[in-house]
């Protein structure tokens, strides 16, 4: 990983610009701002941001039409800021392809943890790898933009925000052993307390809500020297 | 009497119609009968006058020899009854009016005719007991001839018929006043029903405005009324909305500031007041917001999301706090971002006031039941169902360390009511506090 990556932050208001700024640059990010769209796009070519962090309220040009262009630009991961808990926008958003939400007011701990494990994982997919909108395994189906899971009859299982995010890096990795350090890397913490057992803890839920035999799992493998294997064909469905 | 006295507007309506009725029907029938009595008298005299001049005629145009023989066979109407005798019988009563006329000085019937065929003398008296007549006719040779009439009374309920007759009429008419009557008084109950959909949602459907003049006017005023109160509820919201939206920035720029204070202890009390902040603003809006109704109902896993709920309140405590019992899987159509608002809120609420709480879920014919059991302190029965009002807060003091600002169960029932379902508080014994939610399935 780049030491030191670079970060777009796009927001109307300065005074939540220049904290941010000062925020994510104390934990050693190099942060450009812009206002609006134009801002954004007079540098955008050159800059190659590692990351932007796009508000979706933004005088003229929204954020749906900035991610939208970004999108056309290549794979640059977008982190949108979107209004509090506003399902639609959150929705149409994770759609159009952004990488991550978060509602404000936000915890500038859980964007920084955001903005790590977004760049982690576009780092460890691939350049070429866009966000996908869901996946289909055994029957099921995980959708991405409303962060639920299907059972194969089409029934919704809840998940919680750990179980989400573990399936999900499993999802994007099928057949590769996954050691319980690389999961906690790729899961970012939402959850508080003691991680490492959270691993295993999460995956022992999850096999229970995928009916997945816990002494003789077929779809989450345990692998011996403490690891985990996602172990059924995986399909991607596209953005 | 109040217990004769129906609670109903309709059912009073239709008593004091089918009273009114039924008088005005005893009145006419009474009328009626009088009428009948007194025609009938009329013919009964007419017809024991004419009896009496037929057995006169028949005695007088008889030998003396024969007159045993002619009385016997003479058909008597019903209580009529004659003698030959050497005395006339009378009484001291003075006979009635009806007969007046045999014996009268006028052109009485037994005077017409041949002379010799004229009784030489004629004695009239009334009967003891009162009611009939005594008649005493003087033949030629002296002789008495000695009649009593006592005409039957004439019978007021005189058709057999009659009594079928009026139990059909009166039947009729308690039919159709009933029919009438419930016509009338439906839109009462229309109004009434449409006022208490109203006071559960304010965007109930308009009352139709139809029917009687009357009743359209109501049903128009009734409507403008609802509108008017929408429009006020939709502009408190709305400001409501708008005050909450616009504290966002505000918090937004305070945690981030909140970042750069060195103090490691004041950052972490200002974080959280500011996390407080935001959970109030956050409850706000979803109150504000109607999210209820925003999504479609989709088949969702009842007990997965017990589960996941129970899960995370675990997790964010570091404790089992949230026990679950449920069976391994029902599904049902819900709306799962709300539902599980609603039934966070529920178990939440379990935790703030108790610290633990045990959670059933129960699958009934037709629907299922979640049973969130705690055993806190439990609230008093006067408060079961005012702690589902907005901001209602059951001491200040207290839920101010809580953190609630007194939406999350009025959130929870919104959302559990638009799902066709519903939540209520009961406490426990010994003690503690259950929440029943049921849905449909």
């Amino acid at each position: 990983m780049d030491r030191d990556p670079h970060i777009l932050v796009v927001d109307d208001d300065r005074e939540i610009r220049d904290l941010l700024a000062r925020f994510l640059r104390g934990h050693g990010m190099r942060v450009s701002t812009a206002r609006d769209g134009r801002e954004m796009k007079r540098d955008f070519d050159e800059a190659r941001y590692a990351l932007v962090v796009l508000d979706l309220m933004l005088p003229g040009e929204d954020g749906l039409a900035l991610l939208r262009w970004v999108r056309g630009r290549g794979a640059t991961p977008v982190v949108m800021l979107t209004a509090m808990g506003e399902e639609t926008d959150r929705i149409v958003g994770l759609e159009l392809g952004a990488d991550d939400y978060l509602p404000k007011p936000f915890n500038p701990r859980e964007l920084l943890a955001r903005i790590r494990a977004v760049l982690r994982r576009a780092e460890s997919a691939g350049p070429a790898m866009p966000p996908a909108s869901g996946f289909s395994f055994a029957g099921w189906r995980l959708e991405t933009a409303r962060r639920r899971l299907l059972d194969p009859a089409g029934i919704e299982v809840a998940l919680t925000g750990n179980e989400y995010e573990l399936l999900h890096v499993m999802l994007e990795r099928p057949g590769r052993v996954l050691t319980r350090d690389v999961l906690l890397d790729l899961v970012h913490g939402r959850a508080t307390g003691p991680f490492d057992r959270a691993v295993d803890v999460a995956v022992s839920r999850l096999r229970r809500k995928l009916e997945d035999d816990g002494k003789a799992p077929d779809i989450i493998k345990t692998v011996r020297g403490g690891g985990y294997v996602f172990s059924v064909p995986v399909e991607r469905i596209g953005a | 009497m109040t217990r004769l006295w129906p609670s109903t507007l309709a059912g009073r309506t239709f008593l004091v119609l089918l009273l009114g009725l039924l008088i005005a029907q005893l009145v006419g029938l009474a009328i009626h009968g009088l009428d009948r009595v007194e025609a009938l008298r009329l013919h009964q005299s007419r017809e024991q006058v004419d009896r009496v001049v037929q057995l006169w005629r028949a005695v007088a145009t008889t030998p003396p020899g024969g007159r045993a023989q002619v009385l016997r066979e003479f058909d008597f109407p019903s209580g009529m009854s004659a003698s030959l005798d050497d005395q006339p019988r009378t009484s001291a009563t003075p006979p009635p009016p009806f007969m007046a006329r045999i014996a009268g000085a006028g052109p009485s019937p037994l005077m017409r005719g041949p002379p010799l065929l004229r009784p030489r003398e004629t004695l009239t008296s009334g009967t003891d007991p009162p009611g009939g007549v005594m008649l005493a006719l003087r033949l030629f040779d002296g002789t008495w001839l000695n009649i009593i009439t006592r005409p039957p009374r004439p019978r007021f309920w005189h058709s057999p018929t009659f009594l079928a007759s009026f139990g059909v009429m009166s039947l009729a008419v308690a039919l159709l006043s009933f029919w009438a009557v419930r016509r009338l008084t439906q839109p009462v109950t229309t109004l009434a029903q449409a006022a208490e959909r109203l006071g559960r949602d304010v965007n109930a459907p308009p009352l139709p405005e139809d029917g009687p003049t009357e009743v359209r006017k109501a049903a128009s005023a009734f409507n403008t009324m609802a509108e008017r109160i929408r429009k006020f509820v939709a502009d408190r919201t709305t400001m409501l909305a708008a005050i909450s939206h616009d504290l966002r920035t505000p918090i937004t720029r305070m945690k981030l500031r909140a970042e750069f204070v060195e103090d490691s202890e004041l950052r972490a009390k200002m974080l959280a007041d500011l996390d407080e902040m935001e959970r109030m603003v956050a409850a706000t809006l979803a109150f504000t917001r109607d999210e209820a109704t925003a999504e479609t109902p989709a088949p969702l896993d009842l007990a997965a999301l017990l589960r996941t709920v129970a899960d995370e309140a675990n997790d964010v405590a570091g404790a089992e706090l949230v026990q679950v019992e449920a069976p391994a899987h029902l599904a049902l159509p819900a709306r799962a971002v709300a539902l599980k608002r609603a039934v966070t809120n529920l178990i939440g609420n379990a935790l703030a006031h108790a610290g633990a709480c045990r959670v059933r879920l129960l699958a009934e014919p037709g629907s299922a039941k979640i049973l969130i059991e705690d055993s806190g302190p439990g609230i008093p029965d006067s408060e079961l169902e005012r702690v589902f009002q907005p901001f209602h807060r059951l001491d200040p003091s207290r839920s101010r360390e809580t953190g609630g600002m007194g939406l999350g169960l009025p959130i929870a029932r919104n959302i559990l009511r638009a799902h066709g379902g519903d939540v209520r508080l009961a406490n426990r014994q010994p003690q503690g506090l259950v929440a029943t939610v049921t849905l449909p399935a």
